[in-house]
């Protein structure tokens, strides 16, 4: 076999469409089979504009004077699909006659493909989104259970470890006479009263670098010094403490019920983790906890009682007065101390 | 969660050969292809790629409402719905899901069937 039938045997074996055809009026010197299969067979008479139309004949005029390729996508459509063809007209001056060379590379499954690839990135691109404002749903409502740095190590760590904090003041307050009022008003509205107030501690104690760490009922709950440590802890939990009364005090010049709360401060030792596997629930224990429990108890309403270590943290700010030696169930006898705020000694004395 | 065909047949990898093979086979249909004839390539491939992706569990879904309004103007017989699945069908089977997973996604499907045929075509 000669050089010249190989190559000719090769042009008709590949899959690219092959046209030859003259230079001077596009007639078809020779086409291979993926050729006609596509644009079909060329008759004797019938030029390259004829089968394949959308070639632009001014670029063809200027591949045979420059000698440069033209190169242009193509779209024809047989039945029903489209079919996409990358088509380069080249010109050869090898033989006696100018001829151009026409090759054809159906692109028909790629630009599918590129098309699907679109469509697709685009959904999976709007379920990201989704997910990622789910994810900052589920973020916040962590954050209302635990403590940022507390949510940061169980998000890196799966856990979260107990830690001891040495140094942490808590404030409890519960409310007199709650069980009373629950069980004589629509829960509805117990309900809304308790978030109404609850929400405005909540940015009290956020005000003074506290966390809120639970509500169980009526009793609300916070600390200062967990889980960031920090040297006032004792005045920012009496400074909480105050504002709670005071708060208290003006709602209820506009509200039909009147609350009157207890409120205890400890300190001392607390640990702090989450407790419970599927139903997280960050807590705190410790001395400092049962302290505040038990005082808010043997407070008077609308009185502040802390243990005598808290004094001198506490007077340079507060006025502090001694209760003196009391029993304290499950403490045995402690010193204590009442706390008012500085402020409402001058404003509000004829209320106490 | 139960694990979606979605899932379990490796995902866009199958998604997308699924897509291509429906895709084509729903032209050549003389049955359904007409449908099809007008829409350019683009648009149809992104109907089909959701089409497919929805009905196997992956990310995309659409309302009741929706798939409605979009067939309620072609007329689609109950023989064109039946080719359609038909199709569909084969064009999983091609890509090796098990004959039980097929029927769960034809059951998706003939789930639709009421909102795509029109209720006067035969």
């Amino acid at each position: 076999m000669s050089i010249h039938a190989i190559n000719e045997q090769l042009l008709r074996a590949i899959g690219v469409g092959v046209a030859i055809v003259r230079a001077s009026d596009l007639k078809f010197v020779f086409h291979n089979g993926p050729f006609s299969e596509w644009f079909g067979t060329p008759e004797k008479k019938q030029t390259l504009l004829d089968l394949i139309p959308d070639l632009d004949l001014r670029e063809l005029d200027d591949v045979k004077q420059s000698g440069l390729r033209y190169s242009v996508e193509l779209q024809i459509k047989p039945k029903r699909r489209t079919l996409v063809f990358a088509v380069t007209v080249s010109l050869t001056n090898e033989l006696s006659d100018q001829l151009l060379i026409v090759e054809c590379q159906n692109i028909t499954r790629i630009r599918e493909l590129e098309s699907m690839i679109d469509s697709y990135s685009t959904m999976v691109e709007r379920n990201t989104r989704e997910l990622e404002r789910e994810k900052e749903r589920v973020e916040r409502l962590l954050l209302n259970v635990m403590p940022r740095a507390v949510y940061e190590e169980f998000k890196t760590f799966g856990v979260v470890t107990p830690q001891l904090y040495k140094e942490v003041s808590v404030v409890m307050l519960d409310f007199v006479g709650f069980t009373d009022f629950a069980a004589k008003t629509d829960p509805t509205v117990t309900l809304s009263e308790l978030n109404d107030i609850f929400t405005a501690f909540d940015r009290i104690v956020e005000q003074f670098g506290c966390e809120r760490i639970k509500t169980i009922g009526d009793a609300y709950l916070a600390v200062s010094g967990m889980p960031d440590a920090t040297p006032d802890h004792a005045t920012s939990v009496a400074h909480c403490a105050v504002r709670f009364l005071r708060y208290l005090e003006r709602r209820n010049e506009s509200h039909p019920h009147k609350w009157q709360a207890r409120i205890g401060l400890g300190m001392g030792a607390a640990v702090g983790s989450v407790v419970g596997i599927q139903k997280y629930v960050y807590d705190v224990f410790g001395p400092a906890v049962n302290t505040a429990a038990r005082l808010q108890v043997f407070a008077n309403p609308m009185h502040i009682v802390a243990p005598e270590e808290m004094k001198y943290a506490l007077i340079d700010e507060f006025q502090v007065s001694d209760i003196g030696r009391v029993a304290i169930k499950g403490m045995g006898d402690m010193d204590l101390i009442n706390v008012t705020s500085g402020l409402s000694v001058t404003q509000g004395s004829g209320r106490i | 969660m139960a694990q979606t065909l979605y899932e379990k047949y490796g995902g866009f990898k199958t998604i997308s050969r699924v897509v291509m093979s429906f895709y084509e086979m729903a032209l050549e249909s003389d049955q359904i292809g007409d449908y099809f004839e007008d829409i350019d390539m683009p648009r149809l491939i992104d109907h089909q790629t959701k089409f497919v992706s929805s009905l196997i569990g992956g990310p995309a879904s659409f309302s009741d409402d929706r798939i409605k309004a979009v067939h309620s103007h072609l007329n689609i017989t109950h023989a064109d719905f039946d080719e359609m699945a038909a199709l569909f069908g084969e064009a999983l089977e091609m890509h090796g899901v098990s004959a039980q997973d097929i029927q769960t996604a034809l059951g998706a499907i003939e789930n639709k069937r009421s909102i795509i045929v029109v209720r006067h075509a035969a």
